[in-house]
């Protein structure tokens, strides 16, 4: 599927919306000044119709025409003027001298109401006519006169026809080529229109283009490196591209995690590995007795377990938190499970001349948290603990409520303390560079703590605390027992 | 030929020990940093195989400091860290090679004895003195057409007389770099061994390739006539 374009779209709903504002200004300018035109020119034919029709006039009996007196006097307005007037009793017509003998069309709006509309003149022209029935007009000397002759004529008997008309060929032209202007200009503004948005759009795009040049001209090992941001950025793409860097550094960081992780795991698996092949190629180099041969796959059947259990832990450390297997979390009540692994690591614990002190409420220390991830985290500090003490020194365990949370803490003495404290939760890290320190730990739990206790919403730290001792807090969120 | 071996995990120490002594060398092993160092500046070795990463005292820190003392063993670094860095860092500081576990205990063998050769001044792996020759690598020893029988004793011995070959050897020289038992006393052992050794060169009435210089010592050379 092809997908959309910004470009487009912004280039044809600009444009589109430039064109249909353009045509509708178009339309309005031609219809204003069309409107205008015919105004002016109705109020003309009005005035000329008034004009006529007053000089209709009953006079001795008959009608007069008074405006034939100005063809004397050559009046414009009944010379070049456009009217035509019908007797609605004899039927016969009055033209004006400019009609010669041609006919304007007879009509009227009825009721001594005006009729307007648009007309051909005899002579092909488009006209603008109006047509109104008229009735002649007399002078009140004249009806005093017919009422004593005892002859009255009512004018009101008397029906003429006049229409006016107008030429508005010249009009017509002119708004033809007001029609073809508008339009021309209309496209031309519109072609216009869309070359120059569609360069600023390009412009404006061209931040766009070069973020996506940087991203791709990158190569495979440049993935996670921040972008070149450049400085002109607007600022709506430089929020993106801030948003990007960001989410770019965590991945950094946490390829950089990784490949960290591999390293130290293929470091640590390399001396067991090379101690593996040391020792079969040692048996091997010559020919042995069945007891040095059973010797030397003792030791290798030893590393290989130890190889083994390595990957369990690496490979766990993978697997927590991981979609694949959502954590479950349920209420727990930690006193006993801390007791619980407590009786784990009596043996060394006597063996290295340490002291358990416990410190709990006797009520419930209910938790929500993952029964499994929860003893995991909980053997891994008090394996560190019951390792890394100092011999003859106590280990502190206290449990309690703290801030609405369910607290751990569990300290030791130690004569040596990581800086930060926070490598610790490395992984693989060691007190001591070398793999023989507390009894060939791995260096993996505490940094399995750590993950178990980000995977069930808990908090894990460890701190120095005044007495010259180590102290991991776990904090739980507090759970609830439905009764 | 002595060794120090300087490596915390046991497995990969014993199995390099062990290998070494079948090839014909005295091994010495420690475990920690602190030993390590020790032994470095108190005993004569030819070659010592280091580790990198040891409890207490860093092998990096170990290396620095017998160079810094000018301590001209030959040092081959045992390593997990394969990182360019870490062998440029290493080598620049005066180790003489690095090896990268897990290797071949073979190779590492072949290297010990490159090294050997190195610090005696000999290019080839065979070594003749007159119709005296040893190869080190096969552990075979013919005098003209004659194929020797030594023990692993004997071999060490001579083979020591052999890189030092035209140099005067002090009987404690002998007694540091071939016994590996030192706890009693040295001269008469060292007379006695090279007693044997002159009986089984000779056995068939060759010249004695071995001369005593009173109040010096041994020394190995083509006897004039």
């Amino acid at each position: 599927m092809k997908s959309p374009s910004i470009r487009h779209a912004l280039l044809f709903r600009c444009g589109g919306g430039v064109g249909v504002l353009l045509c509708f200004l178009s339309v309005l300018v031609y219809l204003l000044v069309r409107h205008s035109l015919h105004r002016e020119i109705d109020k003309a034919i009005r005035q000329t119709a008034e004009m006529l029709a007053n000089q209709v006039e009953l006079e001795n009996y008959k009608v007069t025409f008074e405006w034939q007196e100005g063809l004397a006097s050559s009046d414009a307005m009944v010379l070049e003027g456009l009217f035509q007037i019908w007797d609605e009793q004899t039927g016969e017509t009055t033209r004006a001298p400019a009609l010669r003998s041609g006919d304007l069309p007879k009509f009227d709006g009825g009721n001594s109401k005006p009729d307007v509309r648009d007309i051909h003149l005899p002579n092909g022209d488009r006209g603008r006519a109006l047509g109104l029935r008229i009735h002649p007009f007399a002078l009140p000397e004249e009806m005093e006169r017919m009422r004593i002759s005892g002859k009255v004529i009512d004018p009101k008997s008397l029906s003429y026809t006049s229409v006016v008309a107008r030429d508005i060929e010249p009009m017509q032209r002119t708004m033809e080529h007001l029609r073809y202007m508008l339009a021309s200009g209309t496209l031309l503004t519109l072609a216009l229109g869309f070359t120059l948005i569609n360069r600023v759009i390009r412009s404006s795009l061209k931040p766009i283009g070069e973020l996506k040049r940087q991203m791709d001209d990158r190569a495979e090992h440049q993935l996670d490196a921040r972008l070149n941001v450049p400085g002109e950025l607007p600022v709506e793409l430089a929020g993106l591209a801030e948003n990007f860097d960001a989410l770019l550094s965590r991945v950094a960081a946490l390829r950089e995690r990784e490949r960290d992780f591999l390293r130290h795991a293929a470091h640590e698996l390399r001396t067991p590995i090379a101690g593996l092949r040391a020792t079969t190629e040692l048996a091997l180099s010559q020919d042995r007795t069945t007891g040095e041969y059973r010797e030397h796959l003792t030791v290798c059947q030893i590393t290989a377990m130890e190889l083994g259990e390595l990957i369990q832990r690496l490979s766990a450390l993978a697997r927590i938190g991981q979609a694949a297997s959502p954590v479950v979390m349920e209420p727990v009540d930690v006193g006993p499970v801390v007791m619980e692994c407590t009786a784990r690591f009596q043996q060394l614990r006597r063996e290295r001349g340490l002291e358990f002190k416990m410190e709990f409420p006797h009520e419930p220390l209910t938790a929500s948290a993952e029964g499994t991830l929860l003893r995991i985290i909980l053997n891994n500090l008090l394996d560190n603990a019951v390792s890394y003490a100092t011999p003859g020194g106590t280990i502190r365990i206290h449990g309690g409520f703290c801030d609405g949370q369910v607290e751990i803490r569990i300290s030791n003495p130690t004569p040596k303390f990581p800086d930060p404290l926070d490598r610790l939760f490395e992984p693989l890290f060691r007190h001591e560079p070398s793999r023989s320190d507390a009894g060939g730990h791995l260096g993996i739990g505490l940094t399995l703590s750590l993950e178990a206790a980000r995977a069930t919403n808990a908090t894990l730290l460890a701190r120095r605390t005044d007495e010259g001792c180590i102290e991991f807090v776990l904090k739980l969120e507090r759970g609830f027992h439905i009764s | 030929m002595r060794l120090l071996i300087i490596e915390d995990n046991a497995l990969l120490r014993d199995a390099v020990a062990q290998y070494m002594r079948e090839a014909g060398f005295i091994v010495d092993t420690v475990t920690t940093g602190d030993e390590g160092l020790w032994a470095a500046s108190e005993n004569p070795y030819d070659v010592i195989l280091l580790d990198l990463m040891l409890p207490k005292v860093d092998g990096m820190e170990i290396l620095r400091h017998l160079r810094k003392k000018e301590n001209p063993v030959y040092i081959i670094v045992i390593s997990a860290r394969d990182a360019l860095e870490d062998r440029l860092e290493a080598l620049d500081s005066g180790a003489d090679d690095y090896l990268v576990k897990p290797f071949p205990l073979s190779e590492a063998l072949a290297r010990v004895r490159a090294l050997l050769r190195r610090s005696y001044g000999k290019k080839s792996s065979v070594i003749k003195v007159a119709d005296l020759l040893m190869d080190p690598v096969r552990r075979t020893i013919r005098r003209g057409e004659r194929t020797i029988s030594l023990t692993a004793l004997e071999f060490r011995l001579l083979e020591y007389f052999l890189y030092r070959a035209g140099e005067v050897v002090s009987r404690t020289d002998v007694w540091e770099r071939v016994f590996e038992d030192r706890s009693g006393g040295n001269s008469n052992i060292v007379d006695v061994y090279i007693g044997y050794l002159r009986k089984k060169l000779n056995a068939g009435g060759e010249s004695d390739l071995i001369q005593t210089r009173r109040g010096q010592g041994y020394i190995l050379e083509e006897s004039t006539p």
